[in-house]
C-alpha cells in the first residue's frame, strides 16, 4: 500500500514541486550580496593585511634585527640580512617580504619585541608585473610612515586582550 | 523552369554525396556524407510534394538511425591499411553483386522507364491538398494488411533483437534505479531533536 | 495590418516580378531571426539574473543600468576572442559543426506561428518539420565532439546523442497525441483548434496534461539543459562536446542551446497553451477586459513563462545521474506517453470528449 502511495506520489511529481517552491520563495528573498567596491564590510582591529615596518616617534625605525620573525614564519616568506649601524646599533640592511608567499598568519608580529613588523587593515594591493609583491625594506617602511595613525590606533585598541 | 534546376542540384548532390560514401576514406566522413545523400534525398521528394515522407526520412534516418551509426563508428578504432588490404581479392564479386542489383532494378522499372508516362510528369495537387492525410488513409485502408505485417515485423525484430544481446552474467553488480529512487528520506535519515546546549553541571558529569 | 502587408506584397510583386517571392521570404526570415538573436542574447541575461535571485544575489549589474548591456559586453567578448583550432582536429568538420548546430534550431522557427498567418511558412506538415529540425541539432554535437578529437567532448557528444535520440521519441510521441487531438500536423490549425468560447479550458494542455509534463521535461532533455546537462558537465567531461571551442565557436553553440529552449517554449505554447489564444477569451468580466490584447503579445507571454520554467528548473535541481536520465526516458516517459495516445484515442470516441 505504501509503495503503491509513494509510486502514485512520484508521479504528481511532488517533491520537485517542493523544491520548486522553496527555489521560488528564494527569488523574492532580499540579496545579500555586498557591492564591493560600492559598500565594504566592516573590519576588526585585528584584521591581517599587508605588512608594514614601524618607526619610532623620534623617527627612528624600531625593527632590531633580531629575526625572530624570520625564524617564525611558517611560509618562508621573510628575508633578513644584519649589520651593524655607524653608531653601533644592530640594524637590518635588508628586510623582504614576500607577499606571495606570505600566508598572513600573523605570527610576525606576535614574534616582534619591538612591534616593528605589523599587519596592517589594507587589502587593495596589487601588483603589475612579476616582483611587484616582493616588498622590501623601503616599501615596508613608506607603508608603516603612511598609516602610522591607523596602525597605532589598532594596536592600542588590542593592547587591553593582550 | 526554377523546379527542373533544384531538381538537378539534388541530384546532383546526391549522386556526389553517395560516391563520397563508398570512396571516401575515414568511416565517419562516409557516414555523414549518407547524411547529406539523405538530406538532398528528402529535397528531391519534396519536390514531389511528397513532404510527409521527405519529412520521415530526415526524421527516421538522418536524425535517429545515422546518430546511433556514426555513435558506433566514431567508437570504433579503424586501421585503414587492413581495410584495404582485401580490396581487389572481393573486387570481380563486387562488381558481380552491383551488376545483379542493377539487373534487378531494371527488371523492377524497367516496364515503366519504357512506358514513360508515369515518370515525367509530376501531378499537380490543390494547395490544400494534403500527402500526408493521403498517406495516411492509404496505409490504413487499402494496405491495411501488409502495413500491420511490416509492423509485426519491426516488432519481430526488435524482441528478437533485445534477446540476442541480452544475457545475464553471472556475477556482475548492477545498480537497481527504480529502488534507489523509490528511496525517502524517512528511510535513510532518523532527525532526532536534542537541546543545543546542556547546563554546565549535566555536561561536567558525562565528564566523569 | 493585414492591409497594409497586402499592399506591401502587391506593389513588391508589381516592381519585381519573380524576384519578389524569394525577397519577400528572405524579409520574413530577418523578421523572425533578428528577434529571437536578441532574445537570445538577453535570456542570457535574465537566466543569470533568475539564478543570482534565487541564490540571494543580484546577478550581473555592472554593465549597464541592472546589467542590461551584459549580454552586448559578453557578445563583444566572445567576438574579439582568438578562435583555437586544435593541431590534430578535423579542421572542416571542427569549423562546420557549430553551424550545424545552429543552423536547425533557427531553421524549425519558420512554421512557428507567433500569431493568426503570423509565420514564415505555412506548412501543412509543420509538426513533423519541427521534429525532423530538431533531431538535426545532435548533429553539431556528434560532429563537435569528434573533429575535436579530444576524449572530453567526445564522451560529452555521445552522451549527448544517445540522450537526444532517446528523448525525441518521447518527445515524438507527445506530439502524436496532440496531433491526434488536433487532427492536424499544421500548427495554426492547432491553435485554431484550441480555440472556444472558454478561454483556457479550451486548451489542450487539459486533456494531455501528463503528455504536457512529459514533453516539457524531454524538452529540457534535448535542449541539454539542467537537470539533464550531462553533455556539458563540468564536474565529469569539463564542458562536454564545447570543451575544445572558443570564441565565436563556442557562441554559436551557446546561440543555439538558447535558440533550441526559445523553441521548445514556444512550441510547447503553440500545441498546449493555445499559442496566441487569449486565456480569458469567453469569461464574463476578463474576456472582455483582455480581448484587446493582440495575440503576439499573448503567444511571447506564454513562451516567457515556459523560459522562466526552464531557468527555475536549473536553479533548483541537481543533476541526473546517466543511467537514471536513460531509465527515465525509455521506462517512464516512452511508455507513459505511449498509454496516454491510447487513452485520449478512447476517449475521443466517447461523449466526453469535450476539446
Amino acid at each position: 500500500m505504501k509503495k503503491i502511495v509513494s509510486f502514485f506520489k512520484s508521479f504528481l511529481l511532488l517533491e520537485l514541486l517542493k523544491g520548486m517552491s522553496v527555489t521560488g520563495r528564494y527569488f523574492f528573498a532580499p540579496h545579500i550580496t555586498v557591492q564591493y567596491p560600492d559598500e565594504k564590510t566592516p573590519q576588526g582591529f585585528r584584521f591581517r593585511g599587508l605588512h608594514a615596518q614601524r618607526r619610532y616617534e623620534n623617527g627612528e625605525e624600531r625593527c632590531i634585527g633580531c629575526k625572530l620573525c624570520e625564524a617564525v614564519c611558517p611560509a618562508l616568506a621573510i628575508h633578513i640580512e644584519v649589520a651593524e649601524r655607524e653608531d653601533g646599533t644592530r640594524r637590518t640592511t635588508r628586510y623582504d617580504i614576500d607577499l606571495m608567499k606570505c600566508i598572513f598568519c600573523g605570527f610576525c608580529e606576535e614574534s616582534c619585541p619591538v612591534d616593528a613588523i605589523v599587519e596592517t587593515r589594507i587589502y587593495e594591493y596589487h601588483g603589475e608585473k612579476r616582483g611587484d609583491l616582493y616588498y622590501t625594506k623601503p616599501m615596508l617602511l613608506a607603508v608603516g610612515d603612511k598609516y602610522e595613525e591607523q596602525i597605532a590606533k589598532d594596536r592600542a585598541a588590542d593592547a587591553k586582550y593582550r | 523552369m526554377t523546379e527542373t534546376l533544384v531538381f538537378y542540384l539534388f541530384a546532383a548532390m546526391t549522386v556526389l554525396a553517395a560516391l563520397r560514401v563508398i570512396t571516401a576514406r575515414n568511416p565517419v566522413q562516409a557516414a555523414l556524407f549518407l547524411v547529406l545523400a539523405f538530406c538532398s534525398m528528402a529535397g528531391i521528394w519534396l519536390l514531389l510534394e511528397a513532404e510527409f515522407l521527405a519529412m520521415t526520412l530526415i526524421l527516421v534516418y538522418v536524425g535517429a538511425v545515422m546518430v546511433l551509426f556514426l555513435f558506433v563508428v566514431m567508437m570504433l578504432d579503424i586501421d585503414l591499411e587492413q581495410l584495404r588490404e582485401g580490396f581487389w581479392r572481393w573486387f570481380p564479386f563486387g562488381i558481380l553483386l552491383a551488376a545483379v542489383m542493377v539487373g534487378e532494378m531494371f527488371w523492377v522499372l524497367g516496364n515503366r522507364l519504357t512506358a514513360e508516362s508515369g515518370l515525367s510528369t509530376v501531378v499537380q495537387h490543390a494547395a490544400d491538398y494534403s500527402n500526408t492525410k493521403e498517406l495516411g488513409r492509404l496505409i490504413y485502408t487499402d494496405y491495411v494488411y501488409p502495413f500491420e505485417l511490416a509492423a509485426v515485423l519491426l516488432l519481430i525484430a526488435i524482441v528478437a533483437a533485445i534477446a540476442l544481446t541480452l544475457r545475464r552474467r553471472k556475477g556482475t553488480k548492477t545498480q537497481v534505479v527504480s529502488q534507489q529512487i523509490a528511496v525517502k528520506r524517512e528511510d535513510r535519515v532518523r532527525l532526532v531533536s536534542m537541546p543545543a546546549e546542556s547546563k554546565i553541571g549535566s555536561a561536567k558529569k558525562q565528564e566523569r | 495590418m493585414m492591409e497594409l502587408l497586402q499592399t506591401i506584397e502587391q506593389t513588391g510583386q508589381g516592381l519585381l516580378g519573380p524576384l519578389w517571392l524569394p525577397l519577400w521570404t528572405l524579409i520574413k526570415i530577418v523578421v523572425v531571426v533578428a528577434p529571437i538573436m536578441g532574445s537570445v542574447a538577453y535570456l542570457t541575461l535574465a537566466e543569470r539574473k533568475i539564478l543570482g535571485f534565487m541564490q540571494v544575489r543580484p546577478g550581473p549589474n555592472r554593465v549597464g543600468y541592472w546589467g542590461l548591456l551584459q549580454p552586448l559586453a559578453d557578445g563583444i567578448k566572445l567576438l574579439l576572442k582568438e578562435i583555437i583550432i586544435p593541431s590534430s582536429s578535423n579542421k572542416f568538420l571542427f569549423i562546420s559543426a557549430p553551424v550545424l548546430a545552429l543552423a536547425p534550431a533557427l531553421a524549425a522557427w519558420a512554421v512557428v506561428p507567433f500569431g493568426d498567418g503570423m509565420q514564415v511558412s505555412n506548412l501543412n506538415a509543420g509538426l513533423l518539420y519541427i521534429l525532423a529540425m530538431t533531431s538535426l541539432g545532435v548533429y553539431g554535437i556528434i560532429i563537435a565532439g569528434w573533429a575535436s578529437n579530444s576524449k572530453y567532448a567526445f564522451l560529452g557528444a555521445l552522451r549527448s546523442a544517445a540522450q537526444i535520440v532517446s528523448y525525441e521519441l518521447a518527445m515524438g510521441f507527445a506530439l502524436v497525441s496532440v496531433l491526434l487531438v488536433a487532427q492536424s500536423m499544421n500548427l495554426g490549425d492547432i491553435v485554431r483548434g484550441q480555440q472556444g468560447n472558454y478561454g483556457l479550458f479550451g486548451w489542450y494542455f487539459i486533456p494531455l496534461f501528463p503528455v504536457f509534463v512529459v514533453y516539457f521535461i524531454a524538452g529540457v532533455a534535448e535542449t541539454n539543459r539542467a537537470p539533464f546537462d550531462l553533455a556539458e558537465d563540468e564536474a565529469t567531461i569539463v564542458a562536454g562536446f564545447h570543451t575544445e571551442y572558443s570564441g565565436m565557436g563556442f557562441a554559436l553553440f551557446f546561440l543555439a542551446e538558447y535558440a533550441n529552449m526559445i523553441l521548445i517554449a514556444a512550441l510547447a505554447s503553440v500545441m498546449f497553451l493555445g499559442g496566441w489564444l487569449n486565456p480569458f477569451h469567453g469569461w464574463p468580466v476578463l474576456g472582455g477586459l483582455t480581448d484587446w490584447v493582440p495575440g503576439l503579445l499573448w503567444m511571447l507571454g506564454k513562451m516567457s513563462v515556459m523560459l522562466f520554467l526552464f531557468l527555475w528548473f536549473r536553479a533548483t535541481f541537481p543533476r541526473y545521474r546517466y543511467d537514471q536520465l536513460m531509465r527515465l526516458g525509455w521506462k517512464v516517459f516512452i511508455p507513459l506517453t505511449l498509454v496516454w495516445v491510447v487513452v485520449i484515442a478512447a476517449w475521443m470516441q466517447t461523449p466526453f470528449w469535450l476539446w
